[in-house]
């Protein structure tokens, strides 16, 4: 709207001066001036249109005149104010020089400033009853902050006593323009007020747990506590799987080597004595029935890679034998059978005294003889 | 009583309307996972579980909200169904009416729906508040006296007010929007976050402004827990006056406590 006005006044100066003419007669109510005394669009003269000079000062007294209303916008609007009448004359008086579209369009924004104003002071002068202004009650309402009891008539005199007993001595590292406004507050005024005006509240008490609580704000911990699990989690990860594989790795190794032990042993039996072996006599540890079990697991492996093989003999006995080096590969061929063995403390003994085991042919290894 | 009980429930009634016309029109809302089970569906969810277990459910609804209260942020119905109510969403309405009567009994505090649309939810006392200091932590709380400033200015400029009008105020209380207080902090953020979200203020866009401007007024929860009688009496022992000197203010202030349940039930 501002613009569309300036942008089309180029040639009516006559128009936006008599606009002019009607903001003053609108706020005649308001103050006491005089009828403007602005000439007429028709008396310009033609050599003012090229003075640079003038033309920019125009201006610039139009833009401070508009800042100044913006800037001092709630003071003026107090109803005692009379800066916007003056405002409003300043403009009349700089119209006169007005000759060019941008100039004009300056005093269009200014209108559209000083209307907004003037709206919004009629709209106090229409309210019923008493108006209400925010300033005064920024002024009295310290008195609350102070003696929250007292009634503000009593204030001022002890206001002023405070702060001769130099109880505003906090205030002097504050900068002087802050003083100026604000005069002294103590340090707990808020909570002054807050207490004062707590009957004009229904709020409810909040609930607090009497040993605390978790503080009850999730979204901020929460990311926090991801990140830190993650971390950890992740090295625990890394340590997990290399944890794990060295425990299967000795655990491999030392069956591997339990493996190989006793193929070591069934190899040196077999070579000494090349008639099948006796599998029970093989594997028994007469000494010891957990041995026995140990040595029946071990020797397990050896048949299930192919590297020894178990066959009845004509006692329909298990007999075992070591596959030698080049019969390994074909001995994979062959079709294999699966099956169970099992063992108990009895049969074990009487297994001792069928064979008649004194000894034990795979001896126990030395690392877990005690 | 009665007539109490019908106003609450016409309003229900055109606010399901409502919100299933926003329902069709948006399908984006928080609510559209869940849609208010009719009284029949109720019934056959209670006829689904003990009394016990509806008693249960209530009592955690219940410990949600005081929990919640502590920041004075509104509770919304789908964050409840979702993080409490859950599995018992079919009976939810009996569970808010269980919850309602433990507020009010128990606690004496009421239940307040304070916006229809988004289902939310606040606590009120119903006790009558004494002008005696009370140990209520939260009314000592010195953010109170700051809103206390700034609901006062819009109550007595009437209603709505530009945010320069109360920047400028408060710079006179000393607390500038560009300075950090000792008290408040950010007190641009405590005013135009912390009491907008607490529902203690609506702080809106002016259309049509260059420069941009936005203007305060009475949130919801101001509405159900600020009194304006009272406000009006102590602004009229600070400026030595009658009360009834602000004609315009005074007859809001009283029509509105007069009428106040149907006011509030008009609103909704």
């Amino acid at each position: 709207m501002r613009r569309s006005r300036g942008g089309g006044d180029e040639d009516a100066p006559r128009q936006n001066g008599s606009s002019g003419r009607r903001r003053v007669e609108q706020q005649h109510g308001d103050g006491e001036e005089a009828g403007p005394d602005f000439s007429p669009a028709g008396q310009q003269e033609e050599d003012d249109d090229n003075d640079l000079g003038l033309r920019r000062e125009i201006r610039s007294k139009y833009r401070d005149l508009i800042n100044s209303v913006q800037q001092n916008r709630e003071d003026m609007l107090s109803p005692s104010n009379n800066r916007l009448t003056e405002v409003l004359e300043e403009a009349n008086k700089l119209f006169k020089d007005v000759r060019q579209a941008r100039e004009a369009a300056l005093d269009a924004q200014l209108l559209v400033v000083a209307t907004d104003l003037g709206k919004e002071k009629a709209s106090q002068l229409f309210s019923e009853g008493s108006a209400f202004d925010s300033a005064t009650f920024a002024e009295h309402l310290p008195s609350q902050f102070v003696f929250p009891n007292t009634l503000p008539g009593q204030m001022g005199s002890r206001l002023l006593e405070l702060s001769f007993m130099g109880l505003n001595r906090l205030e002097d590292e504050e900068d002087e323009q802050n003083r100026g406004s604000g005069g002294y507050l103590p340090r707990d005024a808020w909570h002054r007020l807050a207490r004062r005006v707590q009957c004009c509240f229904k709020t409810a008490p909040s609930f607090h747990y009497m040993m605390g609580s978790f503080y009850a704000e999730p979204p901020p911990p929460k990311p926090r506590i991801e990140r830190q699990r993650k971390a950890p989690s992740k090295e625990a990860k890394r340590i997990m799987p290399t944890q794990l594989k060295k425990m299967e790795e000795s655990h491999q190794e030392a069956t591997e080597k339990e493996v190989e032990r006793i193929l070591g042993y069934l190899k040196s039996y077999h070579q000494d004595d090349p008639s099948p072996i006796s599998y029970y006599e093989f594997v028994i540890d007469p000494n010891s029935f957990s041995r026995t079990v140990e040595n029946i697991f071990h020797t397990s492996f050896l048949i299930r890679d192919g590297l020894a093989r178990i066959h009845m003999d004509k006692d329909r006995l298990p007999c075992i034998e070591p596959v030698e080096e080049e019969d390994v590969d074909a001995a994979g061929s062959f079709s294999r059978q699966q099956c169970i063995v099992s063992i108990s403390p009895k049969t074990w003994r009487e297994l001792i005294e069928v064979f008649e085991i004194k000894h034990s042919i795979i001896r126990p290894p030395e690392t877990q003889n005690e | 009583m009665t007539q109490r009980k019908r106003l609450s429930n016409s309003p229900s009634l055109s606010q399901n309307k409502r919100q299933s016309g926003s329902f069709m029109t948006q399908g984006d809302s928080e609510d559209a996972t869940f849609t208010q089970p009719s009284t029949s569906q109720v019934q056959r969810g209670l006829e689904k579980v003990t009394s016990a277990q509806v008693d249960q459910k209530t009592a955690e609804v219940v410990q949600y909200f005081l929990v919640k209260d502590q920041k004075k942020i509104p509770v919304r119905r789908a964050e409840l169904v979702k993080n409490v109510v859950k599995e018992y969403r079919n009976i939810y309405p009996e569970i808010l009416k269980r919850a309602a009567r433990i507020f009010d009994q128990v606690f004496g505090l009421k239940l307040v729906e304070i916006d229809n649309r988004n289902h939310m939810y606040i606590l009120v006392n119903n006790l009558e508040t004494t002008d005696s200091a009370s140990p209520n932590e939260w009314l000592t709380n010195p953010k109170m006296g700051l809103l206390f400033v700034i609901l006062s200015v819009i109550f007595m400029k009437g209603g709505v007010v530009r945010e320069n009008l109360i920047w400028n105020t408060l710079k006179k209380l000393r607390v500038d929007q560009g300075e950090k207080h000792e008290e408040f902090g950010d007190v641009r953020r405590v005013v135009t976050d912390e009491f907008v979200r607490q529902r203690y203020l609506e702080y809106l866009r002016i259309p049509h402004t260059e420069p941009l401007e936005h203007e305060f007024r009475w949130g919801q929860r101001a509405d159900k827990e600020v009194s304006k009688a009272k406000i009006l009496e102590f602004m009229g022992q600070l400026h030595e006056q009658e009360p009834q000197s602000w004609t315009q203010q005074y007859r809001d202030a009283y029509s509105l406590s007069q009428g106040a349940q149907a006011t509030t039930s008009s609103l909704r």
